[in-house]
């Protein structure tokens, strides 16, 4: 695998943001100001455009451009966040032009560490990472035992999805949903539903 | 408000243009954008500091950039940190092949801001950065167990660890040593802020909050926030008592202690009544045993119309004593 399927898969994320915008908008409305769903939508978006007709054969570079225009294009919180953790993510893959399975690990990782760097948040907080998190021990687990990569992404899919609704519980520690304190628990983070959705169109890409 | 500008949209930019005008020997700017400030006069070799953070606080921050201080500023909107982009520009332009050392305010806003810069100086152009990012203003949280985040705002105490750190620079000293002296300076500096009038952004047009004629707040932040409690004004001495008091107990200063001191008004006071409090914080000091090596009195880092002031305090060494007397100027600092 090679830049085209960083292209393909760059190219799902967009498609799947632009599909669940309204969804996003309403899941963040309940905590939120509401714009997650533009933010996600337009970030991908601009992520996409700025590598699609690209040469660029560098893994690496291609994934940190993308997060660069996303960040320029979306520079709100999670705008930023989410560029910090394609930017990261091309900064551990500089220098690849072939993808091996376990790239994809250090990928998500790498997007993870990204993300929870910046927003200086951890695992259980009720953020992205709560849906992110098993994605990336599940894609880790499936490969290292031999597990083909189509059926390790759709189980890691699979992983962030109950990440995400397991988030119902927690109780929130950043953003405006930590304002609510205990109230916060009944409510599904907005965050971890990108988490989810990021993975479900790399099963879709790969 | 009550002000002496034109559209109020046009603020920074109209004040940035003038800063141009007035010092055409000492600043200059980069990628056609005069938000991305830098010193006229680069020196080859040297290690570049740079710092940033919203408008509204001159001298702060800008106007240390210059001989023997810092070498670029990010300007950002008032009370609004610059961009990435517009941090890189600068970063790039001061970097002589030594590094870059970034020192700000602890602001969530700064500091996103700056790490994506910093990643993006390393990964685009392979430049060296490091940060140090300075929270003095004691009234704003509690100080920080080991290992955990510095949640203290950063205030007036910048000043000293601009001074120190750019005269270590300026000795050419490497990026290490120039980043452990600024972590020095930040670890030995507590700030306290007492405020009397509210500020007025202008593009809101109407006062941050409301405060009564004969109240004060004392421990307010330089944006506005919250202090630690809001009372009747008092007689300066009492004043000045009451925050030297947090403050010295704080890192904590003791008797035989070498400090510098920096009396600061915050926009609307006058230096007159800022040398009635420095009156009182001699003698404060010189009853607790602390002895004063040198005093800084004036607005060094202002909330744009807001009376009040800060009293900061930095407890010297023999290392520290040096790069403070080292020679400085700009276009508002001299020494």
């Amino acid at each position: 695998m090679d830049y085209n399927s960083l292209i393909g898969f760059l190219f799902e994320l967009k498609e799947i943001m632009q599909v669940n915008r309204d969804y996003l908008i309403d899941l963040d409305s309940v905590v939120g100001d509401g714009d997650l769903g533009l933010t996600m939508s337009d970030g991908f978006l601009a992520a996409y455009n700025a590598v699609k007709d690209s040469n660029e054969t560098d893994c690496g570079k291609l994934l940190y451009f993308a997060g660069k225009a996303m960040g320029t294009a979306v520079p709100s919180t999670m705008g930023t966040l989410m560029a910090s953790g394609l930017m990261r993510a091309g900064r551990e893959l500089k220098g690849k032009t072939n993808l091996l399975p376990q790239d994809f690990v250090t990928l998500f990782q790498a997007y993870m560490d990204g993300v929870s760097d910046r927003g200086k948040a951890k695992v259980g907080e009720k953020t992205f990472l709560d849906g992110l998190d098993p994605a990336v021990s599940t894609l880790q687990n499936n490969i290292s035992s031999g597990i083909d990569i189509k059926d390790a992404a759709s189980n890691a899919a699979e992983a962030a999805r109950k990440g995400f609704e397991n988030t119902v519980g927690m109780l929130a520690v950043h953003g405006r949903a930590a304002t609510r304190g205990e109230a916060s628990r009944s409510l599904l983070d907005p965050g971890a539903a990108v988490a989810m959705l990021i993975m479900e169109a790399f099963a879709k890409s790969i | 408000m009550k002000k002496i500008i034109n559209k109020p949209e046009n603020y920074v930019k109209e004040m940035l243009e003038g800063i141009y005008i007035a010092h055409p020997d000492q600043l200059t700017y980069v990628a056609d954008d005069v938000h991305c400030l830098v010193t006229a006069n680069k020196i080859p070799g040297k290690v570049g500091i740079m710092t940033g953070g919203g408008s509204g606080h001159l001298p702060l921050f800008l106007g240390y950039v210059g001989t023997g201080m810092l070498d670029g500023c990010a300007v950002g909107d008032v009370f609004q940190s610059p961009s990435p982009e517009q941090i890189l520009a600068i970063t790039k332009e001061i970097d002589s092949g030594a590094g870059v050392l970034y020192i700000y305010g602890n602001y969530n806003g700064d500091i996103f801001n700056f790490d994506m810069a910093a990643e993006m100086a390393d990964f685009e152009e392979g430049i060296r950065t490091e940060t140090v990012i300075a929270g003095d203003d004691v009234a704003s949280a509690a100080p920080s167990k080991p290992d955990e985040k510095n949640k203290r705002r950063g205030v007036a105490g910048i000043f000293f660890v601009y001074k120190c750190a750019g005269a270590a620079a300026e000795a050419m000293m490497n990026l290490d040593e120039v980043k452990r002296i600024a972590e020095k300076t930040c670890a030995n500096v507590r700030t306290m802020g007492v405020a009397l009038t509210p500020c007025t952004v202008p593009r809101v047009g109407k006062p941050s909050f409301q405060i009564q004629e004969d109240e004060m707040e004392i421990g307010m932040g330089i944006h506005g926030e919250t202090g630690i409690r809001r009372g009747k004004l008092e007689p300066a001495d009492n004043i000045v008592d009451e925050m030297l008091e947090k403050i010295v107990s704080d890192i904590p200063y003791v008797a035989g202690d070498e400090v510098a001191v920096l009396v600061n008004g915050l926009g609307a006071t006058t230096l007159d009544e800022q040398y009635i409090m420095t009156r009182r914080i001699n003698s404060y000091l010189a009853d607790k045993g602390i002895k004063v090596y040198r005093y800084y009195v004036g607005e060094y880092v202002t909330s744009l119309d807001m009376a009040g002031a800060s009293i900061s305090l930095l407890k010297l060494d023999e290392e520290l004593k040096e790069l403070l007397d080292k020679p400085a100027k700009t276009p508002f600092f001299r020494q």
